[in-house]
This record gives structure tokens, sequence and C-alpha cells, in this order.
């Protein structure tokens, strides 16, 4: 919403709590979005401008959520705005966003856990813990500009997901503010808590339609000292599977394992040309252990990968096609079948796709911007190609991001609305846009 | 409705056999791990989940307040009637629906007990993580509404880690369905929140839980300090080290005195503490952090550390662990366990003020716990015929957990809240910490049919509970 077509009292009382220079219009886009790889898609989001609130503290946040409830105003709380929807055209929403709550709240190393403002980044977050040799074990795309609290609320992850959990395993406490405009809490700063309702849990991928997440606590992990990358190539997907369930099967625990489709390997480095399936194993651990990987992986390892090059590998895995892709997530027998869908949709006219993804924990990410589609919606083919194939027969969840952050079919709308209603009745938060 | 309309109305829904009115059957359901008691007004076991959905059909229309219940092993009072509740027991919701090995997924009632599930996939090479110490006779459905913790949760996490799908019966009696068995479901983790929520949104009753592969190798040591003080510096030195142990456990002097009466288990009866290391994993992996826990240990003092030779001297040395509660019958009638957390850096300094607690109230206090991750359980020794003691029990808790608020802790790590802590939620929790959870319990039990009384601190029940004074059920919530 434009700062012109925001009631002048609204925009003079969110100045009131902000800060004059704290309540802008922005209608240019910022410098880093020309690095940006996805940069036309990017573009979407400030091609309609907005009136933008920065809050810098908890209490301002819930001064502005309680300014919009009683003025009906929307808000469309962002981080790093590296997975987020833009707010539909001509909605009358403010950004409300998270930049100025970098704080740290509390950093005790020996006892491995940190509690850090939500609009701090990953990267940020990562220098912190890793002068003392610990980890913040997610690594979603873009941690330079993803925040915390953006991770949290979109429950985005990365490769690291198959070794160290999601993020809800390791997220120990949140605060926030309610839609309403209630500052409360969950958890706490310890790393086995479970007094009271685990509004992590609530909160985390709940894409800030219940609550302003305003700063959170997690565990931290001992950062490896050593790791390698062991890369297996097959001419088919059925083959990579069939070395994912050897991998799942053995006595190996690997901190990834990610199936990278030929079209992916495109999309990450253009100049590529061979057709292989390829599936990423990194280890961690002492000569004695990456030995011990390399003997139970065998001949289909084609090539090990360390330092620089085994990093600059799962960078752009991590970073590989998060705008307009859709997220498919089977129990782990159904991958076959969410790969088989997406050859149904090449049938149907869609060109290529890039396939890539947490596949020991029935993850797919598809990118579906890529090349020339024959089709005028590659992502409807793919979505209705898959319904084929799953029909009710198990519960398939898709989520297209870029479009809209929920599944094709939600878990249980009713309760859901129910829960939506506890913390922000006047639909304050991203409004109804989700139901 | 009064009781004995109700009971027809339960004996119509589950059968004959299936409901307890008499009160010498009643006695057997006023109790759980914890040191409080009511009789229910009812006991019921319904044997499919359409039954437990009739149940809360009724219980909303005639107004009883309902408790589910598992094998009644909790130790924060969550399974306790409220006054003329009904208990829904799973006994006979007992059955093993479904082993997926591909997935690594197991469907099942919420009666199964914790063990007999690992026992059942055995023989796949797949476990159920979640080990409470009363594994033996603790429920799956228990475990998911207090998210129950156990020895290994410092490595596996707890028991909302491993459930990625529930079934459940809401107060209305509408069934409805949570997650599956893919990792995650998109949309509100419904899921994630349901688990821990102490039977007060709505009863399980299938639960989808994620199986884990046994670990190639296993080394259990037992690291033996002259003081606790050497001990407990030792639990946050392996950690700085890097190591994430799959169990670390302390016990003081004290208590392995007592468990080695007991037990037989091998413990050292001169010893001021000892640690029970486990660690697995891949062969080579775990080889290089024994000796390097080893090493921490002989650095922090420890006077020896042993290694179990085979399964069956780690069996004892668990049993020991495992049964120490028990063990601790032979010396007083009862005991009162808590536990609190501390940040693990805070140990050594909580057990310092445990000690001073214990000689400032003139109480027996037993320390054996989860030291990994700074999960206490402080066993304070008394007898209950002597009201009196309880009271100075109860005194002696509440200043332990204090003194875990005021470093950074909890009042409770795998427990619950139930009724025993309720009213010390607000030393973690600001009123309107307090208040978002109520508005979220009123989203799915608005009326309080469901296990009223629990959780929520008594003053903010009766001051927020709509027309407390005149519904019967919502009068129970101050119990």
């Amino acid at each position: 919403m434009s700062a012109t077509a925001t009631s002048l009292d609204v925009v003079r009382e969110l100045r009131a709590i902000c800060g004059e220079e704290y309540v802008v219009e922005v209608t240019d886009k910022p410098a880093n979005i020309h690095e940006d790889p996805n940069r036309e898609i990017a573009a979407r989001f400030f091609e309609h401008s907005f009136l933008v609130a920065t809050p810098a503290s908890t209490e301002e946040v819930s001064a502005i959520l309680r300014l919009a409830n009683e003025r009906s105003v929307g808000i469309f709380p962002v981080g790093g705005r590296t997975n987020c929807y833009p707010p539909p055209r001509n909605s009358t929403h403010v950004v409300l966003s998270t930049s100025r709550l970098t704080e740290v709240e509390h950093y005790d190393p020996a006892d491995l856990t940190v509690g850090v403002g939500a609009g701090m980044t990953l990267t940020r977050l990562n220098e912190i813990v890793g002068a003392d040799q610990l980890m913040f074990a997610a690594d979603p795309p873009y941690p330079e500009r993803a925040t915390v609290g953006g991770l949290l609320a979109t429950a985005s992850h990365g490769p690291m997901r198959h070794g160290y959990g999601g993020v809800r395993d390791f997220c120990i406490g949140v605060r926030f503010v309610t839609g309403d405009g209630r500052r409360a809490k969950g958890g706490g700063r310890v790393v086995k808590n479970v007094a009271g309702y685990d509004l992590m849990k609530l909160l985390i991928g709940s894409y800030g339609t219940l609550a302003v997440i305003t700063s959170a606590s997690f565990k931290l992990f001992p950062a490896p000292r050593q790791t390698k990358t062991f890369l297996a190539e097959f001419a088919s997907a059925a083959e990579a599977l069939k070395f994912r369930d050897l991998i799942l099967h053995s006595p190996l625990s690997p901190m990834c394992l990610e199936l990278v489709s030929p079209g992916a390997r495109k999309l990450m480095r253009p100049e590529m040309t061979s057709d292989a399936w390829v599936i990423c194993v990194r280890a961690a651990g002492s000569y004695a252990v990456l030995a011990r990987y390399r003997k139970e992986l065998g001949s289909a390892v084609t090539r090990e990968l360390e330092g620089e090059k085994e990093n600059l590998l799962w960078r752009k895995i991590e970073d590989c096609g998060l705008w307009d892709c859709i997220d498919v997530t089977v129990p782990t027998s159904e991958v076959a079948g969410v790969l088989g869908a997406l050859d149904d949709a090449v049938s149907k006219g869609v060109a290529e796709y890039a396939a890539l993804g947490r596949i020991g924990l029935g993850h797919v990410r598809v990118v579906t911007d890529i090349g020339d589609f024959g089709g005028p919606s590659p992502t409807t083919t793919l979505i209705s190609c898959l319904r084929d194939r799953f029909q009710k027969k198990i519960s398939l969840t898709v989520v297209t991001r870029g479009v809209n952050p929920w599944p094709i079919t939600a878990p249980h709308p009713a309760s859901m609305r129910a829960v939506k209603q506890a913390l922000d009745p006047n639909n304050v938060l991203r409004g109804r846009e989700i139901f | 409705m009064g009781i004995p309309a109700v009971v027809d109305q339960l004996r119509k829904i589950a059968g004959r056999d299936a409901v307890l009115d008499r009160p010498e059957d009643l006695m057997l359901y006023e109790y759980d791990g914890g040191v409080r008691k009511r009789t229910p007004a009812a006991v019921v076991f319904p044997q499919t989940t359409d039954h437990v959905s009739q149940i809360m059909k009724l219980a909303s229309s005639a107004r009883f307040p309902v408790v589910a219940r598992g094998a009644g092993t909790g130790l924060s009072g969550g399974a306790i009637s409220p006054e003329g509740g009904v208990v829904v027991a799973f006994a006979r919701m007992n059955r093993i629906l479904e082993v997926d090995p591909e997935n690594m997924r197991a469907v099942v009632q919420p009666g199964v007990v914790n063990q007999t599930l690992s026992d059942n996939v055995a023989h796949l090479g797949l476990y159920f993580a979640p080990d409470p110490s009363s594994q033996k006779a603790c429920t799956i459905g228990g475990n998911v509404a207090e998210n129950s913790g156990g020895p290994h949760t410092l490595m596996h996490g707890v028991t909302v880690n491993h459930v990625t799908g529930v079934t459940v019966v809401l107060p209305s009696g509408e069934v409805v369905r949570f997650g599956g068995k893919a990792a995650e479901c998109g949309g509100y983790d419904l899921t994630g929140f349901f688990v821990g929520s102490e039977g007060t949104i709505g009863i399980v009753t299938e639960i989808t839980v994620k199986l884990l592969r046994r670990p190639e190798r296993v080394a259990t040591l037992l690291a033996i300090f002259e003081t606790i003080d050497d001990g407990a510096r030792t639990v946050s030195a392996i950690t700085a080290a890097g190591i994430t142990p799959a169990a670390l456990e302390m016990l003081d002097g004290w208590t392995l005195r007592a468990v080695e009466a007991a037990c037989h288990a091998g413990y050292p009866l001169d010893a001021g503490a000892v640690l029970l290391i486990e660690l697995e994993g891949l062969a080579e992996q775990v080889e290089e952090q024994a000796e390097a826990v080893r090493e921490v240990c002989v650095q922090q003092k420890a006077r020896e550390v042993r290694r179990a030779k085979d399964e069956a001297e780690r069996a004892l040395l668990w049993k020991g662990r495992k049964n120490a509660f028990a063990a601790l019958g032979r010396l007083a009638p009862s005991y009162y366990s808590q536990d609190g957390v501390v940040p693990r850096t805070k140990i050594p300094a909580v057990l310092k003020f445990i000690g001073g607690i214990a000689e400032k109230y003139g109480l027996r206090i037993g320390n054996i716990f989860h030291a990994g991750d700074g999960n206490l359980h402080p066993l304070i020794l008394f007898d209950p015929r002597d009201p009196h003691q309880l009271e100075l029990v109860q005194q002696a808790a509440r200043d332990i957990l204090e003194y875990c608020v005021s470093v950074g802790g909890s009042i409770t790590g795998e427990h619950g809240v139930g009724l025993e802590k309720r009213d010390l939620m607000p030393l973690l929790f600001t009123d309107q910490d307090l208040d978002v959870m109520l508005s979220l319990r009123n989203a799915f039990n608005a009326e309080g049919v469901l296990n009223p009384g629990k959780l929520f601190p008594t003053t903010r029940m009766c001051a927020e509970t709509r027309g407390a004074s005149r519904n019967p059920v919502l009068a129970a919530e101050g119990m």
C-alpha cells in the first residue's frame, strides 16, 4: 500500500511508534536485487510500492499490531525477503520489516545455545558462533540475506536438514507478538523443556499469519572439523534411488544426502552437458571415518570434493532455484513416484525440469522457471501430474513457492482456522489470503 | 446427567465389560507416578477411535470432564481425574497397526507400551528412540501427551522429534488427522503443537512414529569421580570437546550406593559421583569418541573410566540407572521427583544449591539425572503419612525449581506440568504468555471438558474461564 493510499493518520501514528525515518514508502528496488539470480521474479515484489515500517523492538512491533487492529490495517511481515510472497497487488498491507531486530539476547557457547533477534541474518549468526567452532545447523538459500525470523516463519531448509533435522528440531524458544498485539513467548533457553504448549512448532512454517516472531533461541552444534563430499553419477533416477536406499540401510549417517537431476545440474552450471543423475553425500569426521564412507559407498563414487570446491558445490545446491519452484514432500518410498510424475509432465509438454532435494527425507524441489517450457504454466501441469499419480493413496504435500506458501491440501483447515482465530482474530496478519 | 446414567451410556458405547464404576476398582485409577490422588467417577476402556469420539460427544453434551490415561506412570499428575471425571484408559487400544520399514515408520494405537514397539521392530534392526525410565510400562499415547524424554533424547530428541502424524478426537467428538508418514506436511504444524499438550487439546487415538536404525556400535562408559563437583564439571567439558554422546547420565554418591544395594549394577560404593556415558554410531567414530571422552574425564579428575565389555555389562549399567527411582523406594516410603532444567554449565552450582536445600529442610535428596541436557531429577525422600513432611518436600521442590528458572532454566524437561507444577508456570511465563496459551487451548477445548485444571495456574483458570462458577465442568478447573 502506498503511503499516499494509507490514511495519513495511520502513517503519522506508525512514525510516532518507529521514528520518522523508519516508516517509508519503498518504490525502488534494493541494490542487491541486481545480483539476484532470479531477479526478474524477485523484482515483481517491488513492482508496486509499499509502506514499510521497520520497528526497533518487540514493544514497537506490538504497538504497530495494536494500531493495525484498531485501524483495520493489514500487516505483512518480512525478513530478508528471500522466501516470501509478495502481498497481492492492490492489497492494503503495510510491510513490517524485522531488519532492525538484530540483537544477541544470549550466547552461551559452553551450553551450545544462542538467542538472537528475528532480523539477524544467518551468515551473521554463523560468524558469531563460528568463532567458537560452533555451527547454526540451518542452510537455507541466500544466507547473507535470509533472517532467523524468516527461516522460522517459512520452515525453510537446506541440504543439512538430512543430518541435523529441520529448524523445528533445534529451535528451543521463541518470542513473538500475536496478530492482536500480545507479546508472548514459548519455550526458553535450555535444550530440553516441556513447560507449556510448544509454540515454536506452531509458529514454524506459519508464514507470518499468526504472529510476528521477534527473537528465537536455538541449540547449536559443534562445527565439523573436516568434511568430504562424495559424488556418484547414474544414468537414471531409478539407479540413483537404489543408491540412496543403500545409504539409508547402511550404518552411515551423512550430514547431507542430496539428489541432483540433469536439469538441476544444468541450472547450476549451464555449461554442463552430462545427462547423469547425481547423488551427493557429505560426511564429517576423521580420516578413518571418511575412509569408511568411501569404502561403504563403493565403486559408484566418481568424484570426491573437499575444501573450497566442496563448499561451492553445496552453496550452489542450497541456492538452486528458490523462486517459482514447488516443494514436494512424500514418504521416502514414494520419491520414485514423484520423479515419475515429472516425466509425465515432460510428456505433456513441459520442456524440461530441474529436480533436487533431500531425498533421504522424501523431499524433492522442482524448479519450473528454467529453459523454454512448452506450456503456459508448467507448475500447473506438474501438480496435475503429481495428483494423477498419487490420487489419494498417500498424503502428498506440494508447496508452490513464489505463488502460495500453503500445501495444495491443508492438513485440517478447520483446525488451522481455529488457531488463526485464537492469535489473529481480526485477520490483520496477511489477512485472509491463506484460507 | 448423573453418574449412573453416564455409566450406562458409556457401557452402550464401549461394551458392558469396558466400564468400571465400583469404588474398589476405581481406586486403581486414582493416582499416577506423582503424589496427588483423586478417585474418578468412572473408567472407560474404548477399543476404537469411534468409541473415543462417541465418549467425547457424550462428555460435551452431558458436561462431565474427561482425562485420558495411558499406563499412569506420569510424574506430574497429568492423568489424575478432576472431581466427577471419567478416565478414558487406553489399555485395550494397544495394537501396533502397521510397521513400514521402508519408510522407517510405525503406526500405533496409544496404548502400545513404549518398549513393546522397540521389541516388535528389533528383528528389522529398528527401534523407537524416546526411552523414558518407565519404558517397560509407559504407553506411547502418554509419551505423546507429555512429550516424554529419556536418557537417549540427548542425541535423538524427545517424543515430538519422533512423531510425524496423529489422529485426534477433539472435545466435540470430531476426528481429525494431522500429519502423516512424510517428514513434513505443510500448513500449521498441528502435529508438533499437539505433542506435549498434556491432554488439553484432544485425545490421540493413532500415532505415526519414526523408527531409527540401531547403531553399528555402542560404547558405554562409567566414569568414576571422587567428588560430585568433578563429575558435574566433566559434563560441560565433554560438550566443549565437540562430542554429543547418545546419553550422559549422572548419579551422586549417595544415590549410587542405594542403587547398587538394590540392583548390583557394579557401581563403586565409595565414589562421590559417576557419569554413565553412551556413544553410538559408526564403529570408527565411536572408538575415537570413546577415547576422547576418556581423556576429558581423566583431565577432570576421574578416578577411573570403565567401559562395558559386552551387551550384558551394558545392560547391567543401564539397569542400575533405569531402576534408580525404584531402588530409592527401599530407603523411604515415598519420594517426590522433580525434573527442572538448567543450562549444562550451571550443573555444579545447582547441585550445590540442592545440597543446601536438603540441609535447610532436613531432607534426604538424591540426584540421578540426564546431565547431558541439564535435566535434573532431585529425588526427595519422605513419608506421605506425615503431612508436615509433604509440605516441606513441596517447598523444597519449589525452591529448587525457582533456582533453575533463576539461572535461565525451566521447571520441567520431560515430565510435563500437569497438576504438580501448574502453579509454578508464572515463574517462567508472564500473564500474557499464559493468556496466549489459554486462547489456544480454548480454540479446541473452550468448555474445559478435556483434562481441566491441568497445565494452567489455578488463579488463572478461576479468573479467566468463562462461567466457571456455573459450569460444573469448569468448576473443576480449580480442582
